[in-house]
């Protein structure tokens, strides 16, 4: 193999052109339930872990134009709670780099009315097929951890912002609670797996998930990449201990 | 809302198929970042730059390298 590069998956390492493909089986496996799944093993969470995040967002509520590309948006679900909490003039690109979370994502989307409006694009994150400053916001919720290089998918995020936007990314992060270390621990490695298990009939797919939460850069080390792709004012909020955490930063 | 008896397609997969305009006029090239063109023949969003060929599918373009076809590659049927 002449790529001699490795990329995590999981705690396994494997090459990097592999990363990807491996990535994408997980997800057309889980397409279809990926909402509910997320409700099981959460307990509910992510939706308040998800509505921290679209606070903070804070999309306008008038009909002034905004643009918000949302990458990783698979099922749709962080689009349609930004088009539910703004106004006309918000418009969600939802991008994702597998076509089968999209086409959930339409078919749910069809099932709704918004203000606002919303198109579909399979794209990579790190080889993003927008132009140069063209959105008002950027949003990465539950995905960036899967991408293989995430500073290029972070300057691909910097490019596409109009100077005075904004890249939010909610995401898996470190537990700094040691109470809460252990029962996390637990709770991670041995029971999201097994109800991965139990209802998609694989567990496979969670424990990639689960792993690949542990090799991902913690709450300071990822704002330092933040900052290194070029955005000011790189912050973070961690929720629930730092079992999740938002980051964000400004293009000025 | 087509009442034609001889109409063989189902008029929602045809519109599934279409790709959103405003959709169209914003996506360039993922390799040069330079604009595309639309080949409604072939239903595909052309990159003369990079002489790639990306694919529309169920009305959802594919802008993924890997799945762009080559310009180059081969003459077109």
């Amino acid at each position: 193999m002449e790529n001699h590069e490795t990329a995590p998956f999981g705690f396994k390492q494997v090459s990097e052109g592999e990363k990807q493909g491996m990535v994408n089986e997980v997800f057309s496996a889980v397409a279809s339930r990926y909402d509910q799944m997320n409700d099981l093993m959460s307990g509910g969470l992510h939706r308040l872990w998800k509505d921290d995040f679209i606070t903070d967002l804070n999309p306008p509520r008038n009909d002034q134009p905004f643009r918000v590309l949302d990458v990783a948006g698979g099922t749709g679900d962080i689009a349609f709670r930004i088009l539910e909490a703004g106004g006309s003039g918000i418009n969600v690109t939802i991008a994702d780099i597998n076509p089968e979370m999209l086409k959930e994502g339409r078919k749910r989307a069809e099932a709704q009315t918004f203000k606002g409006e919303y198109d579909f694009a399979v794209t990579n994150a790190e080889k993003l097929a927008f132009p140069d400053k063209y959105f008002d916001a950027y949003s990465i919720a539950f995905g960036i951890r899967n991408v293989t290089h995430i500073d290029q998918a972070l300057k691909e995020a910097y490019r596409v912002l109009k100077p005075g936007g904004r890249f939010m990314c909610l995401e898996f992060s470190h537990v700094d609670v040691p109470a809460l270390e252990a029962l996390y621990d637990a709770y991670s490695y041995t029971v999201v797996p097994a109800i991965g298990k139990v209802v998609t009939g694989d567990g496979h797919p969670y424990r990639y998930l689960v792993e690949s939460i542990r090799t991902f850069p913690n709450q300071k080390n990822f704002a330092t990449m933040i900052t290194k792709a070029g955005f000011a004012r790189a912050k973070y909020t961690s929720l629930t201990g730092g079992v999740v955490a938002i980051h964000s930063g400004w293009r000025i | 809302m087509n009442d034609t008896t001889d109409q063989t397609k189902d008029q929602s997969a045809e519109k599934n198929q279409l790709v959103d305009p405003a959709l169209l006029e914003i996506l360039v090239c993922p390799v040069t970042k330079q604009p595309l063109s639309y080949d409604r023949s072939t239903n595909e969003l052309v990159s003369q730059a990079a002489q790639l060929a990306f694919p529309v599918r169920d009305g959802i373009p594919i802008m993924l390298i890997e799945e762009a076809r080559d310009l180059n590659a081969e003459p077109q049927p």
